[in-house]
């Protein structure tokens, strides 16, 4: 018997019973669906922060804290901590955290491979005031450091040096009086215009600051880009102003830095090292988006534990059907070995029969997983997530798929291998008289 | 009739062991020549089927050896021992053994389907085969809507598609009335005659074994009487004959006969 009429006779054989076939295939498939969708949903997520990550790819930052900060982040290590006067100088306490003095900042500075230190400052302007005069609350401004993993919908980020802002997408509505809608505005427009901020000292007396819009960002689910994001020259100056007109000259301090890193990849353990040694922490973006990697692969990894033991149960449907496959069909196994078919063929014949089933299982289970994935991740990011730019929940993993696929094929045909061996070794001259 | 197709040497075969041990064959040695017609005939028990088993291939005597076309096959392997059945014999069964399942033509092209032809050149040998039985109409139908004499024409044409030289008939009359019976008989004759296929018939049936040219009458594992000669009267088919003539011995070894082998 040749391979084709080996595979056809299988199939052929498979749908004789066409119910029992069927009920073993749907536990193939339950194992299947669930696999392909849970690995659907890790690879979604997962190349949802690998653009993230991406964005902030030329940008080689890395962020400091105090060195505290990480240590009561991994706290597994640190036991209580001896007070030590003399340490507090180069760090202070704000709210019960850990702060970056201008010390710490030039510290950094000083370290070899970082080019240049922007302490994080928390601005809070009054409004922003568009060229038709119309003025808006400012209740929220974006950190200038989170430019890079921002996602435009137009425009680009703002530049490091000059006084430019963008403009979340929700606001573009302020910009066009014709429309309600911000949808109906062509994120393009905007680009080019001049608005105002206004912002008040530590005694209240309002000033303004000009600044152009060279972009339009979109609200990732990090919350990057929903409000606008001024560039890091005019946050500086938004500061400046915000803390200026108290007499007293105030101590800086900083709950973080970012530093810009001359070839990251390369440096990073050295610089690392280096800021340990200073007492601060340093992380790069792919530190932190690793930790959520890492949770969502953990996350991942038990659900397809759980599809893998559906499939397990399922193999054994398939011991089960083809042992009752065998024991209905031992008088036509006889003549076959009567007429001449060996005791291989008849175990690949009752094996092949469970690969088709493996096969059947897991296309249909698959297929449905994608089905059911891609409407799912297109309703939930239209609708309930739709303000989540770039949001990806599930994505097609061509190699992931196949490789389900080939499991279950490789399960289904150790599940097979029972049975068939129990076909093999039946003997022509019982097999024909059996009743 | 020259070379013999098939021939046997103190062939033995022993079921179970100690107290139920059952000596089903005791040592037989025949031949039968190529083209020869022959009936293995016998009361149930007398070790016929046992016999038919082991000139078939399809069973691996105790002890004794079955060559075929000169070669012994004993120490062949089993893919080797499948491949020869495939190739070289053809079986008629009483019970048909049809896949009712499958149509008639998928029935009668099974064993080129186990040798590996391709679909079409089997369909067009099922085809030539069921013509010649009269049963080219009914290849499309399934195996169940035939009658016993149409079942067992396609298993005939079943067992005449790979050209064997052997063709073994288990009772190929046992499930059909008389004059279903006489077609069949007639249709297995002919195609020994006109095709020269060596026909080995078991059977309890006289007048079917009267039919052969050659009868070896088995009672208790033994070859008891050989008659020769077409087609005798059928009465004249002794069951149990007063003097047995010994069978042949050609082997090496003197081989010792147990008295009363029946445990």
């Amino acid at each position: 018997m040749n391979v084709v009429d080996l595979t056809l006779t299988a199939f052929a054989n498979t749908l004789r019973s066409k119910l029992r076939t069927a009920l073993t295939v749907l536990a193939i498939v339950i194992g299947a669906f669930t696999l392909a969708l849970t690995t659907g949903l890790g690879a979604g997520i997962n190349q949802y922060v690998d653009d993230m990550v991406a964005g902030f790819g030329e940008e080689d930052q890395i962020y400091v804290m105090p060195g505290g900060d990480m240590e009561a982040g991994q706290a597994a290590t640190s036991g209580p901590q001896e007070y030590d006067p003399d340490a507090g100088g180069s760090s202070e306490q704000m709210w019960g955290q850990q702060m970056l003095s201008e010390e710490d900042i030039e510290t950094i500075e000083s370290i070899d491979g970082i080019t240049n230190v922007d302490p994080i400052v928390f601005v809070t302007a009054d409004y922003l005031e568009t060229p038709d005069g119309d003025q808006y609350a400012l209740n929220e401004l974006g950190l200038p450091a989170d430019a890079g993993a921002m996602e435009l919908a137009a425009g680009e980020r703002p530049d490091r040096d000059a006084m430019e802002i963008t403009v979340p997408e929700t606001w573009l509505a302020a910009f066009d009086d014709s429309t309600e809608a911000y949808e109906d505005v062509d994120p393009n427009s905007v680009l080019g215009e001049t608005v105002e901020i206004g912002i008040s000292n530590m005694l209240g007396e309002q000033s303004t600051l000009e600044a152009e819009i060279v972009g339009v960002s979109e609200q990732a689910i990090s919350g990057i880009g929903g409000a606008p994001m001024p560039s890091q020259a005019l946050n500086q100056e938004l500061y400046d102003i915000q803390t200026s007109g108290l007499e007293v000259e105030q101590e800086e301090a900083y709950i973080q830095a970012v530093a810009d890193v001359e070839n990251l990849a390369e440096n990073e353990a050295e610089i690392k090292a280096a800021l340990q040694e200073e007492g601060l922490a340093g992380m790069t973006l792919e530190d932190l988006l690793g930790v959520i990697q890492g949770i969502i692969d953990t996350v991942t990894w038990v659900l397809s534990g759980f599809a893998l033991i559906a499939l397990l149960a399922a193999s054994f449907g398939i011991v089960n059907t083809l042992l009752m496959s065998v024991q209905e069909r031992t008088r036509e196994i006889g003549l076959m070995k009567a007429l001449g078919m060996s005791s291989g063929k008849v175990f690949g014949l009752f094996s092949m029969e469970a690969v088709v089933i493996g096969v059947m299982g897991s296309i249909i289970g698959a297929g449905a997983g994608v089905i059911v994935g891609l409407v799912g991740n297109a309703w939930l990011t239209g609708g309930p997530l739709s303000n989540v730019a770039g949001l990806v929940l599930y994505a097609v993993d061509p190699l992931g798929l196949l490789g389900i696929c080939a499991l279950i094929i490789v399960i289904a045909f150790l599940a097979g291998t029972l049975p068939a061996s129990r076909a093999a070794k039946k003997d022509p001259i019982e097999a024909l008289r059996y009743e | 009739m020259s070379s013999p197709v098939l021939e046997t040497e103190n062939l033995v075969k022993v079921y179970g062991r100690g107290p139920a041990r059952f000596d089903a064959l005791k040592g037989l040695t025949f031949e039968i020549h190529q083209g020869e017609s022959v009936a293995i005939v016998g009361k149930s028990g007398s070790g016929k089927s046992t016999l038919m088993h082991l000139l078939a291939l399809l069973d691996a005597p105790s002890s004794g050896v079955v060559a075929l076309e000169g070669r012994p096959v004993t120490a062949l392997k089993p893919k080797e021992v499948s491949r020869l059945r495939n190739e070289t014999f053809g079986f008629v069964f009483q019970q048909f053994f049809l896949n009712p399942n499958q149509t008639v033509l998928e029935n009668v092209t099974l064993p080129l389907k186990i040798a590996g032809v391709s679909k079409s050149e089997r369909n067009q040998r099922g085809m030539d085969a069921l013509e010649q039985l009269e049963m080219a109409d009914k290849a499309t139908n399934k195996a169940t809507d035939l009658s016993g004499g149409q079942k067992q024409r396609v298993c005939i044409a079943r067992a005449l598609i790979n050209n064997p030289s052997v063709l073994f008939a288990d009772e190929p009359t046992g499930n059909l009335d008389s004059a279903t019976s006489e077609t069949v008989e007639e249709i297995l004759f002919g195609l020994h005659r006109e095709r020269g296929i060596t026909l080995v018939v078991v059977t309890h049936d006289d007048d079917l074994a009267a039919k052969c040219q050659r009868r070896l009458i088995m009672q208790d594992g033994m070859i008891v009487a050989e008659e020769t000669g077409a087609a005798p009267a059928s009465a004249a088919a002794p069951q149990v004959p007063t003097a047995a003539p010994q069978p042949r011995r050609r082997g090496l070894l003197p081989f010792g006969r147990r008295k009363g082998g029946r445990a």
